[in-house]
This record gives structure tokens, sequence and C-alpha cells, in this order.
């Protein structure tokens, strides 16, 4: 994992072009409008920041990239190494459905499989398991791509999607004093 | 009952020889000695007492061994040998075990135990252990030697091939006693362990359960990382408890995302930002000194065409996370700041005060 100061700065390059891209394509804009393209710019760029390495960035750019309007940004952003990300995030696309069949077929198992131990005592240690299921489950919604994931690639994902909204912040609050500060000068 | 009393006593002193003997088999030879001056006048007043003299005994166990005996009849020819110890020392020390006699000493055990005092059921597990005097066989140990203990199966396969001959040598007077104790005594201590190595071995084996172990402890030294980077999540245990905090944390995160875009969309009236204008105030020391440090590379380029670079590359030099970005920018500059994005283009002139103001109070 790249030190935390340099992923700030590639952020920030990132999400500065992404910015300007915005502006010079729209110039007037409403609260909200403004808003998600600074939030989308900002998303995107982190992303792309992380080098699309991680599945989390990966499902990040494939999902911006579905809406039309966002494709020249994304791209933009992206630079010369979208083609490539774009690729192996079409491929996500791709596992994701296959993933989502093989996620139902087990559910169906599991329902069976329910249904004959459902016989037997709940124990406390199932209580705890399903505790467990519940929160991956949410977890899953909350990490971008994390449908497809196992256990353990979550988790590891989480790690690295935690170090990165981190840096996000930081950098988004820095820039948002700075813009205060000047405007109220 | 006193002659019980003096036969337990014997196998408390030799059971406290158990250990040095086990571990060296030629001592086996001495204690035997030892036994044979000790307690042959004490067999001859048993036999006496009894009435029952060592062949009659010795043919009720050959009867009892091929037409299976009421237990009470062998367990009293089974307590009559008990009471014969010099029949002890004809055991010859290669005597192959039975299933049948392991399974009818099991059961004298019991009998023994029952009808004389408690002593005489502690002398199977002490004295018989000494007195067998097996140093071949790896059962006469069982204590010692845990490990050895998994091989019934090899004793197992002895047993039927040398049942007969095992028949002879009971003929010239092998002691049933001796090979009733020994194999309770490899019985009784092979029971706790084996069952014990067994589970183990079984869990181990299982190729299932040891990469189920495996992905277990890598998910749970992730979760350790994990907590370590959640703030407040050190003190807690719990899997589900970790990940209630771990999925707060995520999701204060993205409504800090949330909230920092509104922020900024509420601030500018227009989308973009101008760095230049942003620097301005920072260098003022109002921001720490964070940011500027991240904003500083950008501009970089158009300050070295034309500064005086010596002293700032000799400070970005310092600090080496620096060095990569500045390298590439110099590579294609247009990558970020190209004049005709002229949005962030600036007068370096104006700003190079300001700049070494920064400078120096990160060299501060």
């Amino acid at each position: 994992m790249r030190p935390p100061t340099s992923l700030k700065k590639e952020f920030l390059k990132k999400w500065i072009m992404g910015l300007q891209l915005c502006s010079s394509s729209k110039k007037e804009m409403s609260f909200l409008e403004r808003k998600k393209a600074i939030k989308l710019s900002a998303d995107v760029a982190m992303a792309s920041a992380r080098n699309a390495t991680t599945r989390w960035s990966r499902a990040l750019i494939s999902n911006a990239s579905k809406d039309d309007s966002n494709k020249g940004l994304v791209e933009c952003i992206l630079g010369p190494e979208s083609e490539s990300l774009k690729r192996a995030s079409m491929s996500l696309v791709l596992c994701n459905k296959r993933n989502r069949s093989k996620k139902i077929l087990r559910k169906s198992c599991s329902i069976r499989r329910a249904r004959k131990s459902s016989s037997q005592m709940v124990m406390a240690s199932s209580i705890a398991k399903r505790l467990v299921k519940k929160r991956t489950q949410v977890l899953k919604s909350l990490v971008p791509g994390g449908g497809s994931m196992s256990e353990f690639s979550l988790i590891e994902e989480t790690l690295d999607y935690i170090l990165s909204l981190r840096a996000q912040v930081d950098v988004m609050r820095h820039l948002a004093n700075a813009t205060e500060l000047l405007n109220r000068k | 009952m006193e002659r019980i009393a003096g036969t337990g006593g014997r196998s408390g002193s030799t059971g406290g020889e158990k250990e040095e003997i086990g571990a060296e088999s030629f001592l086996f030879g001495e204690e035997i000695q030892r036994l044979m001056t000790g307690p042959p006048e004490n067999g001859s007043s048993f036999t006496a007492l009894l009435g029952l003299p060592a062949n009659q005994a010795m043919e009720l166990l050959h009867s009892q061994e091929s037409d299976t005996a009421p237990a009470e009849l062998s367990g009293e020819a089974w307590r009559d040998n008990h009471m014969n110890p010099h029949k002890l020392y004809y055991c010859s020390p290669t005597f192959p075990a039975n299933t049948t006699l392991i399974d009818r000493a099991a059961r004298f055990s019991v009998f023994a135990a029952g009808e004389n005092s408690p002593e005489t059921s502690s002398v199977p597990s002490n004295s018989s252990h000494k007195v067998k005097n097996e140093p071949t066989d790896t059962d006469s140990n069982p204590n010692s030697l845990p490990p050895l203990i998994s091989n019934p199966t090899v004793e197992n396969k002895n047993q039927r091939s040398t049942k007969r001959k095992e028949r002879e040598k009971k003929a010239k007077g092998s002691t049933k006693k001796c090979k009733n104790a020994s194999n309770e005594t490899s019985e009784e201590a092979e029971k706790l362990p084996y069952v014990h190595v067994r589970a183990r071995r079984g869990q181990a084996t299982d190729s299932h359960s040891l990469a189920e172990r495996a992905r277990r402890e890598k998910i749970n030294a992730r979760m350790k990382l994990l907590q370590e980077l959640v703030p407040g999540c050190n003190k807690i245990s719990g899997t589900a408890l970790v990940l209630d905090e771990i999925i707060s944390h995520v999701q204060s995160l993205q409504r800090q995302v949330e909230f920092l875009s509104m922020r900024l969309a509420a601030v500018n009236p227009r989308i973009d930002f101008n760095l230049d204008s942003l620097l301005a105030p920072e260098s003022g020391s109002l921001v720490d000194s964070n940011f500027p440090s991240m904003v500083m590379p950008l501009m970089w380029p158009d300050v070295q065409a034309n500064e005086n670079r010596q002293p700032y590359q000799q400070l970005w030099n310092d600090d080496t996370l620096h060095q990569p970005v500045w390298g590439r920018e110099e590579d294609d500059p247009h990558n970020f700041i190209a004049p005709e994005h002229s949005l962030l283009s600036y007068d370096s002139s104006a700003n190079s005060g300001s700049l070494q103001s920064n400078q120096l109070k990160m060299e501060l």
C-alpha cells in the first residue's frame, strides 16, 4: 500500500482535473447538481488514485461509467489507463452476474439445509453466527462491489476502502476549509 | 486380607520405581530378582491357604478359555492366580496379547475391586506393570511411551497367529495372572491417551476442517488489523460487535464525504477551485501545513521554471514522498496543469513569497 500522503496528492490531482472538466462542460449548475458532480468526481478520482488494483475501486468506476452522462468524466479522470480499467471493471460486472447466479443456488441450498437443521436445538453459537452474517451483509452493501466478495476479500477491501475514504475526507475537508477562508476574506 | 495388603504394599514400592524402569529395560531384571527373593514364601502360604495348587488353577483357566466359563468362576480363578505371586515369574517376556483375555482382565479387575480391598484394585495398574517384565513389548511401558501405544493393530495381528503358541506356553505354566495384569495395564493406559490421540488425529487429518481453520485464522488476522484501524474498536471483543463498529465507521466516513461535497457545493458558486487563490490564505498559516504540502507539488514545475530552484530542490529532496510525483510532472507537465486550463495557472512569481514562507514553516 502506498503511503497516504502520495495517495492524497494523487487524489487531489485527479479530483481537481475532474472538477475542471465538470465546470467546463456545464457552466450553470444548481446546488444539487454541483454537489453531485463534486461527489462523483471525488469518488472516481479516489478510485483511480487507488490504481484500480482493488475491487471496490473497480466496482465504483464501473458503477459510475454505467451512467452515460458520467462516462466522459470518468474517462477523463482515468486518463490513459482508462481502457484497461474499463475492461477490468466490465469483467467485474460479468463476474458479478455469475456470482449472483451462484448465490441464488447457494441460497436455495442453505434453505434446504436450514429446514433440516431447524429441528435441532438452536445453539448460542448459531445465533452468533447469524448476527455476524447479518452484519457482513450490511458491510457488503456499504463497500462498493462488496456483493461479489468472499468474506476474506471483503475484510481486505474494507480495510483499503476505509483508508481511502479517510484520505478522501481529509483532502476534501482541507479544500473546504481553504475555500471558506478564501470566501470570507 | 493382610496378605492382600502386603501385595498392595509391594505394588506401591514397585510402582514408585516404575518410571526409571520404564525408561531402562535392563533394570527389570534387577527388579525381578528383588521380587523373587521377597514374595515366594508369601506365595506358598497363599497356595497353602487356598488349598489350590498352581496346576489346578492352570487347568481351570485353560478350560475357561476354550469354553467361555461363567464370570464368577473365572474371576475366582483369577484371584487364585493373584494369590500366587510366584507364578508371575514364569511369564515369558514375549507373551502376546489376546482380546478375550483382555476382556476378561477388564471384568476381573472389577471383581477384584469389589471383593477385595481397594488396594488390590490398584495392583494391576502399578505392580503388574512392573512384574510383567516385557522389555521387547511396547505395551510394557504405556505411560512412559504414549505414542507407541498406537500399535494395538499390530498387536491384534499377532494375536490370532500366536494364539496356539500361547496355549502351549500356558501349558508350560506361564501364568495367566501376568498376562491378565499386563493386558489390563496396557488396556487401562491405552484407554485415555488413545481416545485423546484419535480425536486429535481425526481433527488434524480432516482436510476440510484444516482448510476451514486456516481460513478462519486468516480472517481473524485481518479482523485484528481492521480493529486496529477503526478507532475505539480495540477493546471490543466479539466479531459481531467489531463488525458493528466497522460498519458505523464506514458509514460515518461516507456521510462525511457526502457532507463535505455538499459543503463545497454550497461554498462555491462555481464548481472549480482555484488553487492559486486557495494557497494565499494558507500561506498565512491559517490552515495546517498538511494541505499546502499536498498542493505544493502541483505548482512546482512552474516555480521551477522561473526561480532559483536549488534551495527548494534540496527541501523537496528531504521529503522522499514528493520525489516521484515531481519527477513525473517534469516528464509531462500537461498532465495536470496545462496553460489552456487557465483556472489553475497562476503567476508563479507572486507565489514565490508564500512558497518560501511555507518552506520555512515546514522546515521548522
